[in-house]
């Protein structure tokens, strides 16, 4: 049964006093008006009941980022031993047209923790990073399912399949690296030197790319490798014709640490792809590139 | 640089209205205008945050400096009373039985009558302060020109404990929703303006925002999170409120890279996502913030003596070497957002008043005379009205 089809006669709908010369009216639907005057004398005596659920579904169609709403909701859900694997439908149809809605992700959240069911919750976030995989909010959720449910196994091929179809998502590569060092299991440092070549393998496949430039040095500082084995691959690129900024901008950082330790000749080589960089090659971060060569510079 | 500080300045009169190329002052005052008094039905997903909406508005008219001349004092008034309206007392009788939902709500959804001087008695189940909306009132207050006299600033403090998760997060209700890093900037902030940090577990917080950065040393929502513009300066902001950015940021150089790493033309919130408007607020305002620092360290220390006998050499260096923003291409993005007096997320979609408050806030940045107070996110005229209020300074 639906809001419009409960008997409301009882309930003398509260209207919402904004006073004189309110802030930021809202042209309200006059039906979101209605469905609210119902809630505010229902929720004065906290009524949990069918007719209750329903308006709190007609509210969320308005506004679903209704955080009060969704709070009642879940109380009535509780209260009335509602079957909270329709409820979990309900979200489902709910992100399909909010995938980007903060209350949402939470009431699942609320829901499954309540089930203590994580069975549904891969293949759901899946579908979600399917249409858009660069959903904060779906990355998030899937973050707190595999940490309360150690669901840890399979992660890997998944951020795999993702890194298949664009090797230029952040946010798998950022996953992976949760994969790896999040993971109750640590990795071992022959692991770790095989996850730096693989970085490397992906670099060599798009060198503009910031992403495994990001997670390849993310690795190394958690490895015992030091940011030098990327020296081979920056300088490669470079004689081979290919620019990339993020290649020239690691030579930087090794050749500055050589610097600090007294090498001239690096000192020297830091300046002068500061230069290029600030020049040529990364010209919109001229002036950081500047300030980088200042550094190295005063290198005494 | 000098032709693009003119080009950004809000105080000189507009000539060229009808080139979209150029920031258009007047059109832009009208659509906030408009969105104070009344926004279209889209909004009401934004009900229960009405505050934040009237704090976009009230901020950018206060940034572009005409809060005063376009409203008689009469109209200000009755906006500080409806904000007053919103706040939630400690209960006459007994404070306990409501002292987990003190501060303010966003709007009077709730259902209780209108009162400008807030409610006290009758406790209604559903009724809660919200951090956000307490953020944004005090602020939305100080921008008005109030003197925060009628806060209860010891209730606020102390709900704001009950706020406070484990992991040293926040959360935005006492009535259990997520919790992240835009609730610690919120109670950071709350606390900084009041001028009373007891409410916070410091060494939490700290921590909290340790272990939120990521290898690229931006900083995420959460620990494991991927880096993120708006939680990168939720976090910055709140450690240099606290006074912690030494202690809470792993590496402060290469958290500016990370940031500047993220212009494209306009700023990108996120590595490899196309430039959006409000980015130029919250990765410009971060750099700022970390910049004051920088400033201190690398340049002002060294240079001091010619400081003393140079002025001009002295101010030249700051804009060339260190506000390592490209103006021009973030400035162009910017107006390329722009139709209806507003600023959009992306070129050609519909503006928004979150996004027009975000680029009128990230151009004033790049203005010549810096007008915004990065960390708090007001003017510096809303900021020095908290000094005389709050800190008792002139």
């Amino acid at each position: 049964m639906s809001f419009e089809n409960y008997d409301w006669s009882d309930v003398v709908p509260i209207e919402q006093d904004d006073g004189p010369d309110p802030l930021a009216q809202i042209a309200y639907d006059p039906e979101y008006s209605k469905a609210m005057g119902y809630f505010r004398a229902l929720a004065q005596k906290n009524e949990h009941s069918e007719r209750a659920l329903t308006l709190t579904e007609k509210i969320i169609e308005h506004n679903p980022a209704h955080y009060t709403i969704w709070h009642y909701r879940q109380q009535i859900l509780f209260s009335l031993n509602k079957d909270l694997y329709e409820e979990l439908d309900f979200i489902r149809n709910q992100v399909e047209q909010n995938p980007k809605n903060y209350q949402l992700w939470h009431h699942r959240q609320v829901i499954v923790e309540k089930l203590k069911d994580c069975s549904l919750e891969s293949s759901f976030t899946e579908e979600v990073l399917n249409d858009d995989s660069k959903n904060y909010h779906a990355w998030t959720y899937r973050q707190w399912v595999i940490r309360t449910f150690n669901l840890w196994d399979n992660e890997l091929s998944f951020v795999e399949k993702l890194l298949e179809k664009d090797i230029r998502n952040n946010s798998a590569w950022n996953q992976r690296y949760f994969a790896i060092f999040y993971n109750p299991t640590k990795p071992s440092e022959e692991f770790l030197e095989q996850e730096v070549q693989y970085g490397i393998t992906k670099i060599k496949l798009a060198p503009n790319n910031i992403s495994p430039w990001n997670y390849v040095k993310g690795v190394i500082a958690k490895s015992k490798l030091k940011i030098d084995v990327l020296e081979e691959l920056c300088k490669t690129l470079y004689q081979q014709g290919i620019i990339s900024p993020h290649a020239l901008g690691c030579l930087v950082d090794i050749y500055e640490d050589r610097a600090k330790c007294g090498s001239i000749n690096e000192k020297e080589l830091g300046i002068q792809t500061c230069i290029l960089l600030a020049e040529q090659h990364d010209t919109i971060r001229q002036k950081y590139w500047n300030y980088r060569k200042h550094v190295l510079t005063s290198i005494a | 640089m000098s032709s693009c500080n003119e080009k950004n300045s809000f105080s000189s009169a507009n000539t060229q209205t009808e080139d979209v190329k150029v920031f258009d002052r007047d059109k832009t005052i009208g659509y906030f205008k408009r969105c104070l008094e009344f926004l279209p039905k889209p909004y009401e997903s934004s009900d229960t945050h009405r505050m934040t909406l009237a704090f976009y508005s009230l901020s950018g008219l206060d940034l572009l400096g005409v809060l005063e001349t376009e409203f008689t004092q009469e109209r200000i008034n009755n906006w500080i009373d409806w904000i007053y309206a919103q706040q939630i007392l400690p209960d006459e009788n007994n404070p306990e039985l409501n002292e987990r939902i003190c501060g303010f709500r966003g709007s009077p959804f709730s259902g209780l009558p209108y009162n400008p001087n807030g409610c006290r008695a009758s406790r209604l189940p559903f009724d809660a302060s919200n951090l956000a909306m307490t953020y944004t009132a005090l602020t939305s207050l100080l921008i008005l020109g109030d003197d925060l006299s009628r806060v209860d600033k010891s209730a606020i403090i102390n709900a704001m404990k009950y706020l406070q998760k484990d992991d040293g997060s926040f959360t935005q209700t006492y009535q259990g929703m997520e919790s992240d890093m835009r609730f610690v900037y919120c109670a950071c902030a709350i606390s900084y303006m009041l001028n009373d940090f007891s409410g916070i577990n410091i060494d939490k917080v700290v921590q909290y925002i340790k272990e939120s950065q990521s290898y690229d040393y931006g900083i995420g929502q959460g620990p494991g999170l991927e880096s993120h513009g708006g939680s990168t300066f939720c976090a910055i902001a709140s450690l240099y409120l606290l006074n912690k950015l030494d202690e809470g940021l792993l590496s402060k150089d290469k958290t500016i890279f990370w940031l500047i790493s993220r212009q494209e033309s306009g700023f990108q919130g996120r590595a490899n996502k196309p430039p959006d408007t409000c980015y130029s607020f919250w990765i410009g305002a971060s750099l700022m913030v970390c910049f004051s620092y920088l400033l201190i360290i690398v340049y002002i220390i060294p240079f001091l003596c010619l400081f003393i006998v140079n002025y001009s050499y002295y101010k030249l260096k700051i804009l060339d070497s260190f506000e390592f923003i490209d103006y021009d291409q973030n400035y162009n993005f910017l107006m390329t957002t722009r139709s209806f007096g507003g600023f959009s997320k992306w070129p050609g979609s519909y503006p928004d008043v979150m996004h027009t408050y975000m680029g009128v806030a990230g151009l004033s940045l790049m203005e010549e005379s810096k007008k915004l107070d990065p960390a708090l996110n007001i003017s510096l005229k809303a900021r020095k009205n908290l000094l005389k209020c709050v800190f008792k300074s002139e």
